[in-house]
Parts: structure tokens; C-alpha cells; sequence
């Protein structure tokens, strides 16, 4: 098991956000974190990363309480934040050379290279400073960056927002790729479509709570079974 | 990642930062004007100093062939008493701003003569002359404040806070190796032309050496504040005001409540009550009876007591000594001022233990020698050479000696306390 939460209990600002989740992430497994906003999906990212301390309940990060070493589950994890706001004085480049340092990481141009092949940033745009970048394109990077740590689990908050639909596709073969390398990938999306193709498992949160849990069985996870209960949770109740 | 490593990747990046680069510009174009401001005021006050000792001498001798009597030589008589800057004074002037460095004196009633400039500025100026001292007890922190009170909040605004954090292993060594190499930044542009002067100046390499450890402490001391102040989760501009409100705290509001308070618990009398007490006591010699000023004087000095003051008609001795009992009558108020000025300092430095800037600048001002201390070192000096001058005149008076001005070789001549530079 590499990510695990149990009655996950987390208040923001007094208020009760997240009231006892229970689910798990192993290894060669994708899940998705499906709902509407404010759902408290980023909050669950932010949980596991040690940044929130549950009010009852645990979240265990390779079967060790986070809160009892966070720096060893920041460790195990790379992270993409939902609004993943590069060094825009920096290019591409840079920037993933300056956060795979800060991870303790060295990384070599060539390396960075092909990690940005893969996510398709335009050669001639990495030179530039990220400044210049459209929003794809910086999420393009910051995906590299995630590539690149190397880690058991990735935490990835809407990783294919601002994505064309190409870079969509080849996000999806990645991370599918990435986790059949034994790695666990947990992420935040409201792209239903996507999260039935990818993922082996979906999670649906709506008001801090798990809703249901749709497992791929055979052909995948049952598309139009998500797309009724996604509904059902953002229409306002 | 290894302390060397991470060291070059902040430096790497915080070199990208041209913010950074104009504030590092402010900071040593800032020090190398209070440095250059400084060593050219060091220089025109040796340079007046030069010229008054040249002319000294000169002046002198020239009076003195006009002269037939001890009495009258000592009378038209000007002899130079001067302080010289010390070899770090370019670096905090000090009190050399607000009191007087060098005097003219005669051999007629001292304190008077020590305490009419007084008059004119009694006194010190509020803020002082733009000096290093200044820069870096009282600007530094602003710089250092403006520069760091942002460190997470301007990564937070930019959402990039927990992604930092997530991504490196230890969060607070991270923030605080970022706030220290700016910082660090900023100590070195703000030293390097001190040293540079101190260098031109021919400064003991220990004294600006100790100078520059203090200001060190300082910067660090700073640092520390902004860094535990920065991290509290709140916006940028609550934390600067915050910052800013410790600043005006400690570089404002103590010093000068704690001036007023020391000022009303310590009362002394001013330099106008002693030239005032004095000149009404010389005054009034002329009419008193000439036995009441010589017993007063010759309590001082009984080795005189055999002469017998003439009523009516004008003598030296009755003359000179009238002088000094003008000194005796307000020698308990010259030393209540200057006691009460001390002992005001005195609770001024405990103060500034609080008042982290004044605490510094009186730190380099006692380096510096500019300090209130070394300022009654050099008054207590001219009243040894007054003394001293007394001492020379009073027999040839009192012996009633005829004028000889090869004699006047012997004339004792003023020993500065500070050598003077280069
Ligand atoms: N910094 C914060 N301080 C206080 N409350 C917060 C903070 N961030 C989020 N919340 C609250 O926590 C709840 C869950 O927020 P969260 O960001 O986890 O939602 P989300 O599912 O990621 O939504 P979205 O799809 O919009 O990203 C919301 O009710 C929100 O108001
Ligand atoms: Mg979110």
C-alpha cells in the first residue's frame, strides 16, 4: 500500500472540509479523484504531503503515518500542485533543474531533454523564460518535472488542465505507463472521460465525502456508471 | 542535499534575481557615499587642524614682540587645543558633529571659553550626518526588511509555497538559507567600502575588523527578526508593517521616549548657566574688595598668599587670579554638567540594549572614538593645559619676573589624546 487514508477527518480555517475518507492507492495503480469544486480533492492531495493535519482519522504514506515523519513521505512523493506556477525569470529548463535540485537531485540537460520530449514542449520554448509560456505549455513542464523525481507516488492536482487534447492523450499513455512501472499515481481531475481511460480506480468526493468508488473490471470502469454519479455530485443539492 | 550544494543552487538562483542586484546597488552605493562623505570630513577637519597648528606658533611669537609684561603676553596669548580624528572616525562621526573638536584658548577664566560653543548648538542634532554608522544602524534594516519580509508570502501569492516545500526536504533550513544569502548579500556590499576606507584611511585593520563583526551581529540579528516574522501565514503587507512597526519601535520610539524620560530624571545645567555664572563672577571681581577674590584663590594656591593686592590700581596677579575663582565658582557646575551628561549616556547605553540601532552606532562611535567619552577626554585635556599654562605663568607673575620672551620657549604645548591620522 503507498497511499492509504483512513476516516480522514481535515478542517481548513475551523470548518470541517473532509469527513472521514477512506481509500487506497497501491502500486501499479492509478486513481482519480473525481468532483466539483471545492469537493476537497486538492485538501486530500495536501494531506498526504503533510501540509494539513487531520483533525481524526490517519493518512499513511508507505504504511508510515505522514504526520509522524513528513519529510520522508514529501520524500516518496512528487507533487503537482493545481496551479503549478513556474519561475517565469527562469526557462523550462531551468526551472526543473532548480526543483529537482531542491529534491536533492541532480539532473543532467539531457535528461531534462527527453522528459520534455515526452510531454511535447516545443524545443525552441524551452530556451525561453516561462514568462513567455501559455498555460499548457507550463503545465507541460511542471509534468516533467514530476516525470523526472523519479518517485514511488505522484500526487497530481488536475495535471491535464489547460491541456490540448493531444497532450491530453499522451499524458494518459504517461502516467499509464509511469504506474505500470510499479509506481502509484493519485489524481485530481473533473475529466470524467479521462479518468475512466486512465485510471484503474475513481474516487467520487462531493461535500468532504466519498461518494463511491468505481474499480476498472475487464474493458475498464464503466463510463456512463461515473458520468451519472459525477452529475449527481455537482448538481447542487 | 549537501549544505555546498544547496549553497550554490540558492546563490544560482537569488544571482537571477535582478531585484535583488538594484537593492544590492542601493546598499553599496549608499555605503561607499557615507564612506566617501566621512574620510572627506576626517580630511577637513585634519586639514583645519593643520593649518590652526601652523599658524598656532606664529601667531604667537608675533603677538608676544608686541608685548613688555608676562601679564600682557598671556593675556593677548592664543594657544591651540584640538582633538584629531582617529583613524576610524570617517566611519562614525559621532559626537565630532555636535560638539566642538578644537578650541582656542586663552589664559583667562576656562570654562567659559570651553562652553560658548556650546551655546550655539546645546543641543545634538536629532539625526545626525549621513555616516556608515547611520547606514547601517538605522537604514540597514529597512533594506533588510523590504528585501526578506516577502521570502514565502511572494511564494504563496504565486502558489508556489507548499510546492516548495513538498519538494524539499527540510522547509525551514530551505527559507532560511534564502533569507541568509540575501542578507548575506547585503553585509558584504555594505561592508566592502568601509574596509576599502578604512584601507585609505590607514585604519588598524582590528578596529575595522571589529567594526565589521559587530555589524555582522547586527545584520544577523535583523535577519532572524525578518525571518521569524516572514513566516508567520499572513500577506506581504501585514508582515512588512509589522516589520516596519518593530523598526520604528526600537530606531524611534524608545530612543526618543527614552531621551525624554533620562532628560527630565537627570537634570544639569546647560553651557549657557556656566558661561553665564562665570562671566558674572568675573564681572564682579572688578567691584568686590581685591582680599575676597585673592582668599579665594589662594585657597588654591597658599604658595602665592604672601602678595598683597593694591587697591586702585590694576596688577596682573589680582587680574589672573580673579580669573581662575571665576573657574572655582562654577567648577561645581561644569561638573554637574558634565556628571549629569555622563551619567545620561550612561543610561542611554542601557537603553540602547533595547534601541538595537543606537546600540550599534554607539558601539562604532566608541570604536570611532566620536563618543561622549572620548569628547570629555579631550575637555578634561584642555583643562590640564589650562592648567598647565597656570602653572607656567603664575610664578613669573607672582615673582613679579622680568619679561624675557626666550623664556617663552618653555611654554608647555597641547598634547592631542588621539594620534591623528596617517
Ligand atoms: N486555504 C484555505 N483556507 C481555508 N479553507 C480552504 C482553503 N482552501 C480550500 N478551502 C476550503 O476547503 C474546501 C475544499 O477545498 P479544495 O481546494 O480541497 O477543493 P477542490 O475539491 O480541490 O476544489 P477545486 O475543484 O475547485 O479545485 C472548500 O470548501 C474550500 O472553501
Ligand atoms: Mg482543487
Amino acid at each position: 500500500m503507498m497511499l492509504q487514508a483512513d476516516s480522514l477527518h481535515v478542517a481548513r480555517s475551523g470548518k470541517e472540509v473532509l469527513s472521514g475518507i477512506s481509500f487506497s492507492v497501491d502500486a501499479y495503480e492509478v486513481y482519480a479523484l473525481l468532483g466539483g469544486n471545492g469537493a476537497g480533492k486538492s485538501t486530500t492531495l495536501l494531506s498526504f504531503l503533510g501540509f494539513l493535519s487531520p483533525t481524526a482519522g490517519s493518512v499513511l504514506v508507505k504504511h508510515t503515518d505522514v504526520y509522524s515523519d513528513i519529510a520522508a513521505a514529501r520524500k516518496a512523493i512528487a507533487y503537482l500542485p493545481e496551479s503549478a506556477s513556474l519561475y517565469e525569470h527562469l526557462t523550462a529548463q531551468e526551472n526543473i533543474a532548480y526543483f529537482l535540485q531542491l529534491a536533492g537531485m541532480s539532473a543532467s540537460s539531457p535528461a531534462i531533454d527527453a522528459a520534455l520530449d515526452r510531454v511535447a514542449l516545443s524545443p525552441n520554448a524551452r530556451r525561453r523564460k516561462v514568462g513567455g509560456y501559455s498555460k499548457g505549455m507550463r503545465q507541460k513542464t511542471a509534468i516533467a518535472l514530476a516525470m523526472l523525481r523519479d518517485t514511488d507516488i505522484l500526487l497530481l492536482d488536475e495535471p491535464t488542465s489547460g491541456l490540448d487534447p493531444n497532450a491530453i492523450d499522451e499524458f494518459h499513455q504517461t502516467i499509464r505507463s509511469v504506474a505500470d512501472s510499479g509506481k502509484a499515481v493519485l489524481m485530481v481531475t473533473h475529466d470524467v472521460y479521462g479518468a475512466c481511460h486512465a485510471a484503474d480506480k475513481i474516487g467520487m468526493l462531493q461535500g468532504g465525502k466519498l461518494k463511491g468508488e468505481f474499480a476498472a473490471e475487464g474493458h475498464g470502469i464503466d463510463i456512463e456508471a461515473v458520468r451519472k454519479a459525477f452529475s449527481a455530485t455537482v448538481v447542487p443539492s | 542535499m549537501s549544505i555546498p550544494g544547496a549553497l550554490r543552487r540558492e546563490v544560482r538562483f537569488s544571482s537571477r534575481d535582478p531585484v535583488l542586484w538594484l537593492w544590492l546597488a542601493l546598499v553599496l552605493g549608499l555605503s561607499a557615499m557615507s564612506v566617501a562623505f566621512g574620510l572627506a570630513e576626517v580630511e577637513r577637519q585634519n586639514e583645519t587642524i593643520q593649518k590652526l597648528i601652523d599658524g598656532d606658533r606664529h601667531d604667537r611669537l608675533a603677538q608676544y614682540d608686541k608685548q613688555e609684561s608676562w601679564g600682557s603676553a598671556a593675556y593677548y596669548s592664543f594657544h591651540l587645543t584640538y582633538d584629531p580624528p582617529s583613524d576610524f572616525a570617517y566611519a562614525a562621526m559621532g559626537q565630532r558633529d555636535a560638539q566642538p573638536w578644537m578650541h582656542r584658548i586663552r589664559m583667562l577664566a576656562l570654562e567659559g571659553q570651553i562652553h560658548e560653543r556650546d551655546v550655539a548648538n546645546p543641543s545634538i542634532a536629532l539625526i545626525g550626518r549621513f555616516d556608515f554608522a547611520f547606514l547601517a544602524a538605522f537604514v540597514i534594516p529597512l533594506v533588510l526588511i523590504l528585501l526578506l519580509y516577502d521570502l514565502r508570502a511572494r511564494e504563496r501569492i504565486a502558489g508556489r509555497h507548499d510546492w516548495l516545500e513538498a519538494t524539499v526536504g527540510q522547509p525551514t533550513s530551505f527559507w532560511l538559507l534564502r533569507a541568509s544569502l540575501r542578507a548575506g548579500a547585503v553585509f558584504v556590499t555594505l561592508v566592502v567600502p568601509v574596509i576599502i576606507g578604512g584601507m585609505v584611511a590607514g585604519a588598524s585593520p582590528a578596529k575595522w575588523f571589529v567594526a565589521t563583526l559587530g555589524v555582522f551581529a547586527y545584520v544577523a540579528l535583523w535577519t532572524m527578526a525578518c525571518f521569524f516574522v516572514s513566516s508567520w501565514r499572513r500577506p506581504g503587507s501585514v508582515i512588512m508593517l509589522a516589520l516596519i512597526a518593530i523598526w520604528v519601535a526600537i530606531a524611534v520610539i524608545v530612543p526618543a521616549g527614552a531621551r525624554l524620560a533620562i532628560d527630565r530624571l537627570v537634570p544639569i545645567p546647560t553651557g549657557a548657566d556656566i558661561l553665564l555664572l562665570q562671566r558674572e563672577t568675573v564681572n564682579d571681581a572688578w567691584d568686590l574688595p581685591r582680599e575676597v577674590t585673592m582668599a579665594a584663590f589662594f585657597e588654591r594656591h597658599p604658595e602665592w598668599s604672601e602678595y598683597q593686592p593694591v587697591e586702585g590700581s590694576f596688577e596682573w596677579q589680582w587680574y589672573y587670579a580673579f580669573q581662575q575663582v571665576g573657574d572655582q565658582r562654577t567648577e561645581q557646575l561644569s561638573t554637574a554638567y558634565r556628571d549629569g551628561r555622563l551619567r545620561r549616556d550612561h543610561m542611554a547605553a542601557w537603553v540602547s540594549i533595547l534601541a538595537l540601532p543606537s546600540l550599534l552606532e554607539r558601539f562604532l562611535q566608541s570604536l570611532a572614538d566620536t563618543d561622549l567619552r572620548a569628547f570629555f577626554e579631550y575637555e578634561e585635556g584642555v583643562r590640564g593645559y589650562h592648567a598647565a599654562l597656570r602653572d607656567f605663568y603664575y610664578p613669573k607673575f607672582f615673582r613679579n619676573e622680568a619679561f624675557d620672551r626666550t623664556l617663552l620657549e618653555d611654554l608647555p604645548s597641547f598634547k592631542p589624546g588621539n594620534p591623528g591620522m596617517g
